[in-house]
């Protein structure tokens, strides 16, 4: 019979199917694994400098900072940056995404889009492909970034965003991407990274500061003002990338577990199908013996 | 006091020290016991660090900020090397 040897075929091609995909949950784990020490890595640092700013804004209040990267114009033109992945086979992470911008720009953004006045950059192939594939015109990538992530790299692109920002290119700058919450669950965010907004501590000058500090502040609170919100903004986005990343290692194990899951139901299915088969090939061959030799003896 | 060398991407120093010099913006100086709270921006330059053992060391950094609070300063630098 044919259909045996078809059928053992197709359980052996399942079967490394399934040696591929364990692979990749195995390296997806072991990728997530750094991708979240360097989110831990980062974390003292981004709390400490949004300690700094919160005190500085406690003790002057936020209304008299005078910021280039502060400023409420009217919203004429808008970035909005897509943060995907190089890499596929992650289950609806990059889709996510990409849905989410094109929703954006149906509904939130529709009479600017229409004016032709919002413009995306998306960081990471699959979020090109998917775009373009909607036909949404993608007007910047940066997908080398993922190359060799630090933040001195992530810095720079955050640089120019600023400087876009700051010339007036833009009125507003989004980030879309999808926020770290464990191994199986990605929050899809959408984040206005430029103007800043400086939240005041509800707490401040309250009796709750029990320990009030009267600061020294070396030059000056402008100055200082002016070295922080750049380096907070950076952190920010340095702070997306390396979610985004861990997301990305995230859904990927998690597609890639349910992947392999779903090879060995398949496996387990066709061996079923195959033993059947094989029994009943068996019994017509003992049929035709047994019946042959009765027409012998008779 | 308690020392802390923060770059994005790792922690550089953490422990106990006796004296701290900092690049500042406006001039380099040193923190000793119970200065009083301050923010300073840090300009290019090398923070030296006397450690409570006796032991002195030098970090190169680009720029940065420093909180003196409570004897305890933090130090938030982009990035930086130990010389």
């Amino acid at each position: 019979m044919a259909n045996l040897k078809e059928m053992r075929l197709r359980i052996v091609s399942v079967k490394s199917t399934q040696q591929v995909t364990r692979a990749m949950k195995m390296v997806s784990a072991a990728k997530l694994r750094k991708a979240q020490d360097a989110i831990i890595q980062i974390r003292p640092y981004a709390e400490k400098l949004h300690d700094i700013l919160v005190s500085l804004v406690d003790q002057n209040g936020s209304s008299d900072f005078e910021n280039k990267y502060a400023d409420h114009k009217e919203i004429n033109k808008i970035l909005i940056v897509a943060i995907t992945s190089n890499r596929g086979l992650c289950g609806g992470f990059n889709s996510n995404v990409v849905k989410k911008v094109e929703e954006l720009l149906n509904t939130t953004y529709e009479s600017l889009y229409q004016q032709g006045a919002v413009d995306i950059i998306a960081i990471g192939k699959k979020g090109v492909d998917g775009l373009k594939a909607k036909n949404i015109k993608v007007s910047g990538t940066i997908h080398q970034l993922y190359d060799n992530l630090h933040y001195s790299t992530a810095e720079e692109v955050a640089q120019n965003l600023m400087d876009a920002f700051s010339k007036g290119e833009y009125d507003r700058i989004d980030l879309v991407y999808n926020q770290f919450k464990n191994a199986a669950i990605q929050k899809l965010m959408v984040e206005q990274f430029l103007p800043v907004e400086i939240t005041e501590n509800p707490d401040a000058n309250s009796d709750s500061h029990p320990y009030f500090n009267d600061y020294i502040f070396e030059p000056n609170v402008v100055e200082i003002m002016r070295t922080i919100i750049p380096k907070s903004l950076k952190i920010q986005f340095y702070k997306a990338l390396l979610d985004s990343v861990a997301s990305e290692h995230g859904a990927r194990m998690t597609a890639m577990h349910k992947a392999t899951d779903n090879a060995s139901e398949l496996v387990r299915e066709l061996n079923l199908l195959y033993n059947k088969a094989r029994q009943s090939a068996i019994t017509g061959e003992i049929l035709e013996i047994v019946s042959g030799a009765n027409a012998l003896q008779s | 006091m308690n020392l802390e060398i923060i770059t994005p991407e790792n922690r550089l120093f953490a422990g106990e020290v006796e004296l701290v010099k900092l690049p500042g913006t406006s001039g380099s100086f040193e923190i000793l016991m119970n200065h009083a709270p301050t923010i300073a921006t840090l300009m290019e330059g090398k923070i030296k660090v006397k450690e409570s053992n006796g032991k002195i060391s030098y970090f190169e950094i680009n720029g940065g900020v420093a909180e003196v609070k409570n004897n305890s300063i933090v130090v938030l630098v982009d990035s930086s090397g130990l010389v």
